[in-house]
């Protein structure tokens, strides 16, 4: 009883100092006690990291069934919605559609150029259509999106759950996952998949002019090449991907801000522990990408 | 852990009232004119965009167009992928569609040409499967004949595989065996060692008495023989010299044959002389004779103008006759005897 109590951290040190004076080995009674508290920790910890990730995918699949269901969509929702997935989308999108041209330009002509060197120059262009489109855009739009977006709202909701509002919300009926987070989480998914999907479109353009020049003949070549890319194995793992990315994005910040203020101990550390497990999705995605597309 | 000891209790945030979060939600709202008309836009955009974008890549796989098959086969489909091209002078015009293992244990390549070009494709093409060191494998057809019959829908072509890497072991074990063979020549017992060696032994005896004399005769007695025999030669020729100096004094001395010679010449050009002095005289009286034929000549000249005269005469005759028979034209005889 004694031993579990001392586990659970609700003996005192005066209690534990008492009950080692009882005890024949002060040393041997040391190390058992140090194993027990790290095995305790190590323990509590594994518990504590299978909780929030049961929690963040029970978000997610309250969060899908929420979107497809189409009680959402009220009227006052829509209009939520509609202020979410506009203010998500159009203030960044132009920013980072010229961004990405530049990047492109940049990257075709060393590649371009390199390929050229090497006398390889047949396959510049496939090279930057995969590093390009399948691989940094992506990444590229997800983390704009989370640091533009998502992380803010994450940090308002945060802050709302600080203020009570939220439990306001549940007192008076409303559900704040509905109210407050499906809106949040939908307009950063759409603002992920609009990004990437127009920065993919203008990195094929610009990468085909730097290829080709401003001529028209080369589309069928580079059509046929586009294909050959975008084999359908390649295209499932991008459009997989690109959805998880900004699904990653988009739920992890909302779900540190609901749940992480549960444990008012570890209240500071929830923001930064909330980027660090996005992050590691992000990269957990992109290596599984990266075997799914190139093993 | 470090929140755990920390002494400082967490600071709570700030409370945000929920009358001023609606109120700031509501001129957020008001802020953007016709919030909901721009979202529904961002919302045709995307799903334009997305859609456009499937399109295309049905599109550029080839969904679209109306293709032909053709089957390949051959012994080895390393190196071919599914999605690639089948081309004809440099541009695509098929692509790989399935690779399967026939029954026969062959690969069959099935390939999807399009509709538009299936034309370049006759019964008489040819089909190459290449493989290069660097780079991709490559599947080429060549139409040598192109007013053949068209390659019908389904046929089944065999592929001539031709690969550079498999030309590799071929190469290295003909570069072994040359190796080989230049390593027989230059060993100690090979036909170059033992070239050097008499090389060597050529130049030992060129350094040696009798140089390259016994290089040549074989033996240093040899060499001896001729340098005698060239010893020998010299005296002869010292004895041709005095040889040749008498015949000298015997040919161009004061009573040599050479002094007689040249009197000789002279008593021959005196008769000469007199022979050229003989040969005018002769010369003149041809001129003589020239003289009296010219005479005959002129004779000869004046009996022509004789003979025309007479002529001349007989045709008055002959004219005066004619006449007299004009004016006597009874007369039987008409004859005229002349004097």
């Amino acid at each position: 009883m004694f031993w579990s109590r001392v586990i659970s951290g609700e003996a005192g040190e005066a209690s534990i100092l008492q009950a080692m004076g009882r005890l024949p080995s002060y040393h041997a009674l040391m190390t058992k006690l140090t194993l027990y508290s790290r095995l305790t920790r190590t323990g509590h910890g594994a518990v504590q990291w299978l909780i929030e990730w049961w929690r963040l995918v029970h978000l997610g699949a309250v969060l899908l069934v929420l979107t497809l269901s189409p009680s959402s969509y009220s009227a006052e929702s829509r209009g939520v919605l509609a202020r979410h997935i506009y203010l998500n989308t159009a203030p960044i999108l132009l920013g980072f559609t010229v961004l990405c041209a530049l990047v492109t330009v940049v990257i075709t002509r060393i590649v371009l150029v390199t390929a050229l060197s090497y006398g390889l120059s047949q396959y510049a262009l496939q090279v930057v259509i995969r590093v390009l489109v399948l691989e940094l855009i992506p990444l590229t739009a997800a983390l704009f999106v989370a640091l533009r977006c998502t992380i803010p709202d994450g940090a308002e909701l945060t802050a709302m759950q600080a203020s009570g509002e939220l439990d306001d919300m549940r007192r008076r009926g409303i559900d704040p996952v509905r109210r407050e987070v499906l809106p949040r989480v939908v307009a950063g998914m759409f603002s992920g998949i609009t990004l990437a999907a127009l920065s993919s479109l203008v990195a094929l353009v610009v990468a085909y002019v730097v290829g080709y020049g401003f001529t028209v003949s080369g589309m069928a070549a580079y059509t046929r090449l586009f294909g050959q890319v975008f084999s359908p194995a390649v295209t499932l793992i991008f459009v997989l991907k690109t959805l998880l990315f900004c699904l990653a994005v988009s739920l992890i910040p909302m779900a540190s801000a609901l749940y992480g203020m549960r444990g008012a101990s570890v209240r500071t550390s929830a923001e930064m522990r909330g980027l660090v497990r996005m992050f590691a999705v992000i990269l957990l995605i992109e290596v599984a990408s990266l075997v799914g597309n190139y093993y | 852990m470090s929140s755990l000891h920390d002494p400082l209790p967490p600071q709570p945030a700030p409370p945000v009232e929920p009358e001023a979060s609606l109120q700031s939600a509501a001129a957020s709202t008001a802020q953007v004119a016709s919030l909901e008309f721009k979202a529904r836009l961002l919302l045709v955009f995307m799903l334009l965009l997305l859609c456009g974008s499937a399109l295309y890549v049905l599109y550029a796989r080839g969904a679209f167009e109306a293709t032909q098959k053709l089957v390949l086969m051959a012994d080895d489909s390393e190196g071919v992928v599914i999605g690639m091209d089948l081309t004809f002078s440099g541009f695509p015009i098929g692509r790989v569609r399935r690779i399967e293992l026939a029954e026969d244990g062959k690969a069959r390549i099935l390939v999807d040409v399009a509709a538009k070009d299936a034309h370049w494709l006759r019964t008489s093409s040819v089909f190459t499967l290449v493989r290069g060191i660097v780079g991709s494998t490559n599947i080429r057809a060549y139409s040598g004949i192109l007013t053949d019959p068209a390659l019908p829908d389904g046929a089944v072509r065999s592929v001539l595989q031709g690969d550079a890497s498999a030309e590799i072991p071929r190469v290295i074990s003909a570069a072994k065996e040359l190796i080989e063979n230049l390593n027989a020549l230059t060993g100690s017992s090979g036909s170059v060692g033992t070239s050097l060696a008499n090389l060597q032994i050529l130049t030992t005896r060129l350094n040696g008495p009798g140089g390259a004399l016994t290089v040549l005769l074989g033996s240093e007695q040899e060499a001896k023989k001729i340098i005698l025999t060239l010893d020998r030669a010299n005296a002869l020729l010292t004895k041709l010299d005095g040889l040749a100096a008498k015949a000298d004094t015997q040919m161009f001395g004061e009573k040599g044959v050479m002094p007689e010679t040249r009197a000789t010449i002279v008593q021959l050009n005196t008769l000469l002389g007199e022979a050229h002095t003989s040969l005018k005289k002769v010369d003149a009286v041809l001129l003589d004779a020239q003289a009296v034929s010219g005479n005959v000549k002129d004779a000869t000249a004046d009996l022509g103008a004789l003979r025309g005269e007479v002529d001349a005469n007989l045709r008055k005759i002959e004219s005066l006759v004619n006449e007299i028979n004009r004016k006597w034209p009874f007369a039987r005889d008409t004859e005229i005897k002349l004097p």
